[in-house]
């Protein structure tokens, strides 16, 4: 495994604490450029959110449009048991993972059996099925196009969760998932999903189990999706119904693309500049900010196809140093193939 | 320190004098400084600085754009008057406004989108109330957007005056103590519109409903036939349209196949206006129904959508309006004045009540001396005014819904208009007390004075 080879602990280190020392000291720096702290705990909310949609998109190029379902339904699940059961985050977070964990499982196996535009009319096609059935049929406990409304102030083992705890327990979150994310990445699953992106057909033909990898990468994504929906209302104690709504879905695939899709780091820069964007810029620009931030959408996908991460690959293939020897690419200039033949060659001359 | 001899200051007692000093300067405050007990931070109190910020949260994007730019220009020229007099504050009565201000300290606003979107209206109330330290907002369209700002503002101990929401629960189940409403709502055009439609149309009329699938729709269906059933009409049917919908062929087909002779189209914006585009293209207004003429009724009616569906479509339809443009009373001839000086064209209910509810916060600041929000909150419950509309006006303590008189209203046809915004006639003002009702019609809890 070349990937595996590149890897070191020291590189990993540095990654992973400029990493969280930037995510953690969010609340000290956003404010220089016009945030403030709800918007850094909901820009690290959402940046989990686009993680998890990462290793599904950008790992196996399945684009779910129903991603909605799982934030949404979490976020339901949250918000009930916070309202009924107890303010303790614990038993919420606990109940809205099983719930994501079973709807994933559900869902997976019925919709990944396809793929392409198939697999994400499936997938928006369901979310739309529970928005639908969360305002109708479930109005009752959802409270309908309300949102579900509620009094109480959630707590984790005694300490109130709002504000700066708050922040700092999403933070983490977020930081573990990074590194969860990180290790799929580079793990033997990680390569399997990447190979289902390269040609899933192929991969069945050698035998493997592909929709047990679909399946696994569906539902890691949707656990994602649900710790942040889960923590969206352990923040705002409201849940909206437009949190099941297609709208959120689009959302994230926005982020996700604009970003830099199969980055990991691409969707978080993303997600937290759509809400920078949406909270702060809007502020400046007025009514007209939608259509500001439509052009840069254009602007990106036509200019920047690989998303802002793209731009900084492009900045440093131009000033920075030279690049790294492209190992994983068999027929690059100084690739290990060559390296090896050239091992050959002189193991042949010898002999 | 000198270390001079002839001093009789003893290191302990210089320790004691400190130490009784240092008690007596933290402590001052407390004996005299107005209040200083009681009046811990709560939300953005207190105030520092010179100003004073408000912040206006309002659909600047979405299905009620149009209505949020109208609330926007009412909120400028609301602090206009704040700060340089003007407009009601020379009809509002009581006022303790004096066009300086508040409290000695200038109003400036910062404004927000709520994208016609409670998650969104929660993000943008949030950056005003922690980056922008707002000391109240208000604003919106939409009942779900203005319910999930009460529990914010609940939350965060910031006052909140809701802007357009007609829904019952807002001041009914989903009542807050930080919320104030002083529209009016669902229930009071029930009562209001009920015995002028049997007073035209006669008390022996069937009715179909086609109602807006959420809930201001269903607060607003049961409300409208409640009080028409009450006045001896019959509810033949009712279908739930779904929200944004285009093409009501299918439903008003349904209207036409049933035995009714009476269409209540309980829909709002762009729904009202095509559902009552295509019921006029269906020919309904021209038809016979057991042996009846066939009538159309809007019971949300707006100046906005009055215009989108034609002056030819409205002619004659009733519904209702928290307030009109072309009411005679002083107040609202002030309101118009400096609003159509200000942009040139007269302004829409949703003005109207967006400014006076920034002038009645303002003014329950002046009143209680303070910004400490328990304080104002006691100002605003029970108060009693004229001069923001027609007639008197009475924020209840109970739910914080305002009551005032309401207005039965007419679409004007083609050629009884005078000027170019003259959509609607006012057909009835219906007095305060026939609107009112008692204040456990909805069960609800306001909640405390201080967020926990």
């Amino acid at each position: 495994m070349m990937t595996a080879a590149r890897f070191s602990w020291p590189r990993e280190g540095l990654v992973l604490g400029g990493f969280a020392a930037l995510v953690l000291a969010m609340p000290l720096w956003l404010p220089w450029i016009g945030g403030y702290e709800a918007l850094a705990t909901k820009i690290v909310i959402w940046a989990i959110f686009a993680l998890g949609f990462d290793i599904l998109l950008g790992f196996t190029a399945y684009l779910s449009f129903g991603h909605a379902a799982f934030f949404g339904t979490s976020a339901y699940i949250t918000g009930l048991m916070l309202k009924h059961a107890s303010t303790s985050i614990i038993w919420a977070l606990f109940a809205s993972a099983v719930g994501t964990l079973v709807l994933a499982f559900i869902l997976g196996g019925l919709i990944l059996r396809r793929s392409g535009i198939y697999f994400s009319i499936l997938s928006l096609a369901f979310a739309q099925m529970l928005h639908a059935a969360a305002l109708s049929i479930f109005a009752r406990w959802t409270g309908g196009d309300n949102g579900l409304t509620m009094d109480t102030a959630p707590e984790l083992l005694g300490m109130h969760m709002e504000g700066q705890p708050m922040f700092y327990f999403a933070a983490l979150l977020l930081i573990a998932g990074f590194v969860a994310a990180r290790q799929i990445k580079r793990s033997p699953l990680g390569l399997m999903l990447q190979a289902v992106k390269e040609n899933h057909m192929r991969l069945e033909y050698t035998g493997v189990n592909v929709m047990g990898y679909k399946i696994a990468a569906y539902v890691i994504s949707a656990v994602y999706a649900g710790v942040a929906g889960s923590l969206m209302v352990i923040y705002e104690p409201y849940v909206a119904t437009k949190f099941l709504n297609w709208s959120t879905s689009g959302e994230v695939v926005i982020m996700s693309v604009i970003g830099g899709v199969n980055t990991l780091v691409g969707p978080m820069l993303g997600a937290g500049f759509m809400l920078y964007f949406e909270n702060v810029v809007q502020g400046l620009i007025g009514a007209q900010w939608k259509l500001v931030l439509g052009l840069i959408f254009v602007l990106v996908v036509i200019f920047l196809p690989g998303g802002f991460v793209d731009l900084w690959r492009r900045l440093r293939r131009r000033f920075g140093p030279a690049p790294d020897r492209r190992d994983n690419v068999p027929d690059a200039p100084g690739s290990l193939l060559e390296q090896r033949e050239a091992r050959y060659k002189a193991i042949e001359e010898e002999a | 320190m000198s270390k001079s001899t002839k001093t009789t200051i003893t290191r302990r007692t210089a320790i004691k004098t400190v130490a009784a000093s240092a008690l007596a300067v933290t402590c001052a405050p407390a004996f005299f400084v107005r209040n200083a007990w009681a009046e811990k931070a709560i939300g953005n109190f207190p105030v520092k600085g010179k100003e004073v910020v408000f912040g206006f949260n309002v659909p600047q994007t979405g299905a009620y754009a149009d209505e949020g730019a109208d609330e926007l220009r009412a909120y400028k020229l609301a602090v206009d008057h704040l700060n340089n007099g003007g407009g009601m504050l020379g009809t509002l009565d009581p006022c303790a406004l004096d066009g300086n201000g508040v409290l000695g300290k200038k109003v400036s606003y910062v404004v927000g989108d709520t994208q016609t979107n409670p998650d969104a209206a929660r993000t943008s109330a949030r950056r005003m109330v922690e980056r922008d330290k707002v000391i109240m907002f208000g604003g919106g369209s939409s009942s779900a957007v203005a319910i999930a700002q009460q529990y914010l503002a609940q939350e965060m101990g910031v006052v909140f005056m809701c802007g357009l929401t007609h829904s019952n629960d807002t001041t009914g189940k989903d009542r807050r103590r930080y919320g104030f409403r002083h529209f009016y709502n669902a229930y009071m055009t029930g009562k209001a519109l009920g015995p002028v439609l049997a007073e035209t149309y006669g008390s022996d009329r069937r009715a179909f409903h086609l109602t807006a699938d959420y809930t201001w729709g269903h607060t607003q269906y049961e409300s409208i036939k409640s009080f028409t059933e009450a006045e001896g009409w019959t509810t033949v049917n009712n279908i739930m349209t779904p929200l944004g919908n285009t093409d009501y062929s299918q439903f008003l087909t349904a209207v036409l196949n049933s035995d009714a002779d009476v269409v209540v189209l309980n829909h709002y914006g762009k729904d009202m206006v095509n559902s009552l585009t295509q019921a006029v293209q269906f020919g309904m207004r021209e038809m016979q129904k057991n042996g009846k003429q066939m009538q159309v009724v809007v019971p949300l009616f707006s100046r906005l959508m009055a215009k989108g569906a034609g002056p030819s479509n409205i002619d004659g339809v009733f519904g209702t309006a928290n307030w009109n443009w072309a009411l005679r009373d002083t107040g609202s001839q002030a309101f118009v004045k400096s609003f159509e000086r200000e942009y040139g064209f007269p302004p829409s209910q949703a003005a109207q009540t967006c400014y006076v509810q920034t002038l009645l916060y303002a003014d329950a600041c002046q009143r209680a001396g303070t910004f400490y929000p328990p304080e104002v909150i006691k100002a605003l419950e029970g108060h009693t005014f004229t001069g923001a509309g027609p007639g008197e006006s009475f924020m209840r303590a109970g739910d914080h819904q305002c009551f005032h008189d309401v207005l039965v209203v007419q679409g004007q046809g083609m050629a009884a208009r005078q000027g170019d915004f003259d959509f609607l006639r006012v057909y009835k003002q219906v007095p305060r007390d026939q609107v009112s009702y008692p204040v456990d019609t909805f069960p609800g809890d306001l909640g405390p004075y201080k967020p926990a």
